[in-house]
């Protein structure tokens, strides 16, 4: 099987294209033409593809050979305009290559984004109801571009009869990216923590990782929309603490219930901030509950549909995002294909 | 009055948001390449109908005034149809790569009797309109002078000077500061008129994918002088705007609320220093307050470009001349074709 992953080189694409290998398939992974992916520790065979979903052209050689497209890249800085064009215009742009091409398959990468926070009770699961138009259009640059790619992705399968999971993760997190939004409001090196009880909706890089390598070879996964936790999630209070002893950050933290903080959130919005152009998200109540509503979350269907457990725990994450660098290792199995295998460091070998 | 958009990217968004707000105009048809786009647009600004082809737009919609706000690239085509259509058309800036097309278009809207705007949004800021307000009532006195300067990091990932995407504006002749030329003109015309001639110095500081990252210029107009300018390595990003008049003289930053006047004062000479540098610290503060306020409501820095939509449709619904005019739009070029890079000049 031959995959093709795009923002292959992005945090979690790095991560998707080890744990693709570690199950014997064969990875193409598209990455923009300047960047750079020696330092990635890549597998020489890993077929590079340069092209920028933005503007390439060339993109129809990209799917030659491909039995599965896993499609990862998104823009994720920037304003709302190059986050919807980078994103969206250019999941059109792949998904017309695509079209022209024999692959049948794709495995997209969604977000916990794409749900109405504000009209879910109690848990938060696939059946939970999505952001609706117009309404989607008063979230951020990021929610609406990744709203806009689901439905395009979800209108080309519909379209050409391709066999499309959707995988919804929720916050994801790993080695240089311990801080989620999820946290609540950072002041310099001071948290202010908003619902500090609260469980967020987490999934470690290296764990989200092994979801998309398990859904594009199981075939359980066609047709599916899953979302990817972990677990129920940590705390906020405890993974604060967690990362701050982890990234040796030293500050305040302000612990402040969350019905008080979006009741005056509310009260702001509905008398200064309602015709605002640019005033910071967690003022802007919808935006504030996506990040921070107190909702449960479940990984259930996940490991009804796919069987999926895991394969690190909490304290084995945390020890790959803040304990000493481990690289992953890639060796032949007996049939020479290419595994990479998670490297555990004695202490954590030792435990498992 | 029917209202049409084609190019739904960044600047279409103020132009969408614009149209709501005016009266008797309906939003009938946005039309973009990608489909997503176009239909995102519509959905959020809720315009009748959209297009990926600008030709089945026009067709089909039949508008009456066609916004075009592709990039500055891929103009000419849909301003050229949509004239063809009978409509009158809003071109973003800078109107056309070549100075050919741009006569070719303001050619057909004069031939259709059709008006041909391209967006000097600056000159409706506040700032440039009390300025000019001051200019006619004769207070500020004749303009000797205009300086207007822009720095703006273009530099960074993602924007102008992306190595993975080329921005569009990378085919123009000067590369991206070419994109910020017709504000510099058309300030610069505004104040002292029409460019009889120009020296000019482009440069580049830093490495990147853009051609040049300075630019200067010096403009011996019709009224006056202008020194014009760009910077993407001087910081804060700002864009001044400094006009000289033979009674009093103007300091604004258009990106903030700032303005400041300095002229006579009924005082003894040797205090005027002290009492000019004490009112302009009052207005310095009041404008810091404004511009804070100004991100809690309204376009922010794109108000000039609301008063120009605003206007443009009130002229149209009474017949009378747009405040840009097509002569206004030629004269502007030909200074933007005077502040162009000589071996580069389309």
């Amino acid at each position: 099987m031959r995959a093709l992953v795009t923002g292959a080189n992005g945090f979690l694409g790095r991560h998707v294209v080890n744990a693709l290998l570690a199950r014997g398939v064969e990875v193409r992974a598209l990455v923009r033409p300047a960047a750079g992916v020696d330092t990635l520790g890549w597998s020489p065979s890993v077929d590079v593809f340069r092209a920028d979903l933005r503007s390439s052209r060339d993109l129809g050689d990209a799917f030659k050979g491909v039995d599965v497209a896993l499609h990862l890249a998104a823009v994720v800085s920037g304003g709302e305009d190059a986050q919807f064009a980078g994103t969206v215009a250019g999941t059109e742009r792949l998904l017309d290559a695509m079209a022209a091409s024999a692959c049948r398959r794709i495995v997209l990468c969604s977000t916990f984004s794409v749900y109405d926070f504000s009209s879910t009770r109690g848990v938060l699961d696939e059946d939970s109801p999505l952001h609706k138009t117009p309404d989607v259009y008063a979230r951020d640059g990021y929610t609406i571009a990744k709203w806009w790619q689901e439905r395009v992705t979800r209108r080309f399968a519909e379209e050409h009869g391709w066999d499309l999971t959707v995988l919804r993760p929720g916050f994801i997190w790993g080695r240089d990216h311990g801080y989620m939004a999820a946290l609540g409001q950072q002041f310099g090196r001071h948290h202010l923590v908003i619902g500090p009880m609260t469980r967020m909706p987490m999934t470690h890089v290296e764990n989200c990782a092994d979801v998309f390598a398990l859904a594009a070879t199981d075939p359980r996964a066609r047709g599916r929309t899953l979302n990817v936790v972990d677990g129920p999630g940590e705390r906020i209070w405890t993974y604060l603490s967690d990362y701050m002893r982890g990234s040796g950050e030293r500050g305040l933290r302000v612990p402040v219930p969350y019905w008080l903080a979006i009741s005056a959130v509310r009260l702001a919005y509905a008398t200064v901030f309602r015709r605002a152009t640019k005033v910071p998200s967690i003022l802007i109540p919808r935006r504030l509950e996506s990040r921070l509503k107190p909702l449960r979350f479940e990984n259930r269907r996940l490991r009804e549909t796919i069987g999926w457990t895991p394969p690190l725990d909490y304290e084995q994450c945390l020890a790959r995002t803040y304990g000493p660098e481990l690289p992953a290792v890639v060796e032949c199995d007996d049939r020479g294909r290419e595994r990479a295998l998670l490297k555990l460091s004695d202490d954590q070998a030792l435990r498992a | 009055m029917k209202a049409a958009l084609i190019g739904a990217g960044a600047i279409a968004k103020q132009h969408l948001a614009c149209l709501q707000t005016l009266p008797g105009v309906e939003l009938a048809a946005v039309c973009d390449l990608s489909p997503a786009t176009a239909e995102a647009a519509a959905e959020r600004y809720g315009v009748r109908s959209w297009f990926t082809d600008h030709r089945v737009m026009l067709e089909k919609a039949r508008p009456d005034v066609v916004h075009v706000a592709t990039p500055p690239t891929a103009h000419f085509r849909p301003a050229l149809d949509s004239l063809d259509a009978g409509a009158h058309v809003i071109v973003e800036k800078p109107a056309t790569p070549a100075f050919e097309q741009l006569e070719t278009l303001v050619r057909r809207a004069n031939e259709s009797g059709r008006c041909f705007v391209e967006d000097y949004n600056y000159l409706f800021n506040p700032a440039p309109q009390e300025i000019l307000r001051r200019i006619e009532s004769g207070e500020f006195g004749a303009v000797t002078h205009v300086e207007a300067f822009i720095c703006l990091d273009i530099l960074g990932p993602g924007g102008f000077a992306d190595p993975n995407s080329p921005h569009p504006a990378l085919k123009l002749s000067g590369g991206a500061i070419a994109d910020f030329l017709p504000h510099l003109a058309s300030l610069a015309h505004l104040f002292v008129g029409a460019c009889r001639s120009a020296e000019t110095v482009w440069t580049k500081r830093k490495p990147s994918v853009l051609p040049y990252d300075e630019f200067r210029a010096l403009v011996n107009a019709e009224r006056g002088t202008a020194v014009l300018g760009f910077s993407a390595s001087s910081q804060p990003d700002a864009f001044w705007l400094r006009v000289y008049g033979e009674r009093m003289q103007a300091a604004a930053n258009l990106w903030e609320t700032r303005l400041t006047f300095d002229g006579p004062r009924n005082v003894p000479k040797p205090l005027r220093p002290f009492f000019s540098g004490l009112e302009e610290g009052k207005t310095i503060r009041r404008a810091a307050l404004a511009t804070l306020l100004r991100k809690f409501k309204g376009p922010g820095s794109y108000e000039g470009l609301w008063d120009l939509l605003a206007r443009t449709y009130r002229a149209l619904g009474e017949g009378s001349a747009p405040p840009v005019t097509a002569n206004q739009v030629l004269e502007i070029n030909r200074m933007v074709e005077a502040l162009k890079p000589k071996e580069q000049r389309a």
